[in-house]
């Protein structure tokens, strides 16, 4: 397994905030939502719709084109259209620098 | 001797015991007008038929006359904050996107695609959009209904996309609540709820309000059975025992606002007039149950020579509470802190503006089975003085045999009150449909709600069916 990849500072993603990132190769979306950071994959399992424009509201992320919504923590689908998960990373904060593990 | 025998029907109120007027008017800080005023109506004393319960074929007509003539709660306004936000609002068959178009402009469209129907947006969602677009072919619609996109026009010649908008529900905003209602015909929502229930609810300032906690769970009987629950005190002291103690159940007082809005006041940190001479004010302090106990936490309940339990109450509750929410409640009464007060908008929502009991009610009927339907419960507690509102929070689901007291963030003591609700409810549902007596016979004061609902069904019921006409809910 890879280990983790120093993506951005965490003063750059404040509370409520989400910002895409790109690691080897993958495109990665981090969410500040409930007071905690999380990585996401940023491509919808349901139409391949890059997610980073979605609203983000307490753990969740809507998909912009056609509604699905996703469980930060988890992945997991909370509704239709899809229903299939979206791959999580873990994540962590060394010396105020978030970093991914991909 | 009783004097009932020469009172009027629907003049006799629990004898021995205070009003709630009287109870109230003792309290150290004062309440407003609508909190200290009467409006009680006789409405008649017939048996009401219970096939409206129990047979499957009156719940269509419902969804055909009643549910698409009537003012219902969609969402608050704090789950659409900002333009391009949206909520699905689902009744029965029929689902609305709830959307801001504008800064101070909500519309509600119906959510299916103009193309070969499939819905916009997918049952009990919530997201942002810049445009509404199918997951089927890619019609896809703005935000303010106008149609977008037609894939491959050329196959359409026959379709002009001015014709093309998203139809509508018509939309009205109150205490930050959304209101929809299917019917281009019907009233506005100020005069279907009436002038005093109105003003009532914009004394509230429920705009200021936030949505804390939310829970939903099916109930194992007809919608209105489970609305008719929770419209009466008169069932506290068998029910809920434990609440008794500290409610005057029995010297309630209910009020009629016309066809669509009547409320009770039920005092709380007052014994049951069921149970007088058998607790002390130690007691009624000690058993006194909040909806929103988190702010007192384990406090010690300690009553002070020669004081009330619901004085005490007021007091520590005030403290307490503007404490741990950052609130300022100076100028709120002891009654509005303390006392349970329910409003049931017709058809299905209530509203209890109390500070200790802080809650909305929505009731939706199973459109696949009328012996069950969707509860939940919303805790609204005041935008903090500094002015930033918390986001409204995420709905928790409960299994249908998965106990209230589950719910993170649920006060035990009244996820229990809740649990023995639900208990009834399925075993009254049950009753009826196995009951040789085709008729609810109602107590004239205790129950008046429940006769001023089901006459409100039977209003609507005696109706034509409802249905829109396209072009006007396009122009809406």
């Amino acid at each position: 397994m890879a280990g983790f990849s120093r993506v951005l500072p965490v003063s750059e993603l404040p509370p409520g905030t989400k910002k895409a990132v790109d690691v080897a190769g993958r495109s990665i979306l981090l969410c500040h939502s409930n007071e905690r950071v999380y990585a996401v994959s940023n491509v919808c399992s349901h139409a391949q719709e890059k997610l980073e424009c979605g609203r983000m509201s307490r753990g969740w992320i809507a998909c912009p084109a056609h509604g699905a919504r996703f469980e930060l923590a988890t992945g997991r689908a909370m509704n239709a259209p899809a229903t299939q998960p979206i791959a999580i990373f873990e994540v962590r904060v060394v010396e105020d620098w978030i970093e991914v593990q991909v | 001797m009783s004097t009932n025998v020469e009172l009027k029907k629907g003049e006799a109120r629990c004898p021995g015991a205070p009003s709630t007027q009287e109870i109230i008017a003792g309290d150290k800080v004062q309440a407003p007008d609508w909190v200290r005023s009467e409006s009680y109506v006789f409405l008649g004393d017939e048996d009401i038929p219970t096939d409206r319960y129990i047979d499957p074929k009156y719940a269509k007509l419902e969804f055909d006359r009643l549910w698409t003539r009537t003012w219902q709660f969609a969402c608050r306004e704090e789950h659409i904050p900002e333009v391009g936000d949206y909520y699905v609002y689902d009744l029965g068959p029929y689902s609305f996107i709830v959307t801001r178009v504008a800064r101070h402009e909500i519309r509600a469209y119906y959510n299916a695609c103009l193309h070969r129907g499939t819905k916009l947006r997918a049952s009990g969602s919530l997201g942002h959009a810049s445009e509404f677009k199918c997951s089927f072919h890619g019609w896809s619609w703005n935000i303010d209904g106008s149609n977008k996109t037609v894939v491959c026009p050329w196959d359409f010649p026959h379709v002009d996309r001015q014709k093309f908008s998203l139809p509508q529900a018509r939309v009205a905003l109150l205490g930050g609540f959304v209101f929809i209602n299917m019917d281009p015909d019907a009233p506005s929502l100020g005069d279907y709820l009436g002038p005093v229930a109105k003003a009532h609810i914009e004394a509230w300032k429920l705009e200021d309000r936030y949505v804390y906690l939310h829970v939903s769970k099916r109930f194992p009987a007809n919608w209105k059975l489970v609305i008719e629950a929770f419209m009466e005190a008169y069932h506290v002291i068998v029910t809920h025992p434990q609440v008794a103690v500290s409610n005057g159940d029995a010297n309630s007082q209910y009020d009629v606002y016309g066809a669509h809005v009547d409320r009770f006041i039920s005092t709380l940190g007052v014994l049951s007039p069921h149970l007088y001479g058998k607790h002390t004010e130690q007691d009624i302090l000690d058993q006194f149950t909040l909806g929103d106990s988190a702010a007192i936490g384990d406090a010690r309940r300690t009553l002070g020579e020669g004081r009330t339990a619901r004085a005490v109450m007021a007091e520590m509750f005030r403290g307490m509470f503007e404490k741990a929410t950052r609130t300022d409640l100076s100028a709120v009464s002891d009654s509005e802190l303390l006392d349970c007060f329910s409003y049931t908008l017709f058809p299905n929502c209530f509203l209890f503006p109390g500070i200790s009991l802080p809650m909305v009610y929505r009731f939706r009927p199973d459109p696949r089975d009328h012996r069950k339907c969707l509860y939940e419960v919303l805790f609204l507690r005041p935008v903090p003085v500094d002015g930033k509102r918390p986001e409204p929070a995420e709905p928790i689901h409960l299994a249908d045999d998965e106990s209230f007291t589950k719910a993170p963030g649920m006060d035990p003591g009244f996820g229990a009150i809740l649990d023995q609700d639900t208990s009834n409810l399925f075993m009254q549902q049950e009753g009826l449909e196995a009951s040789a007596k085709h008729g609810l016979t109602l107590g004239n004061y205790q129950e008046i709600r429940v006769r001023n609902f089901e006459k409100t069904v039977d209003k609507y019921l005696a109706m034509e069916p409802k249905r829109g006409d396209l072009e006007r809910l396009q122009s809406l």
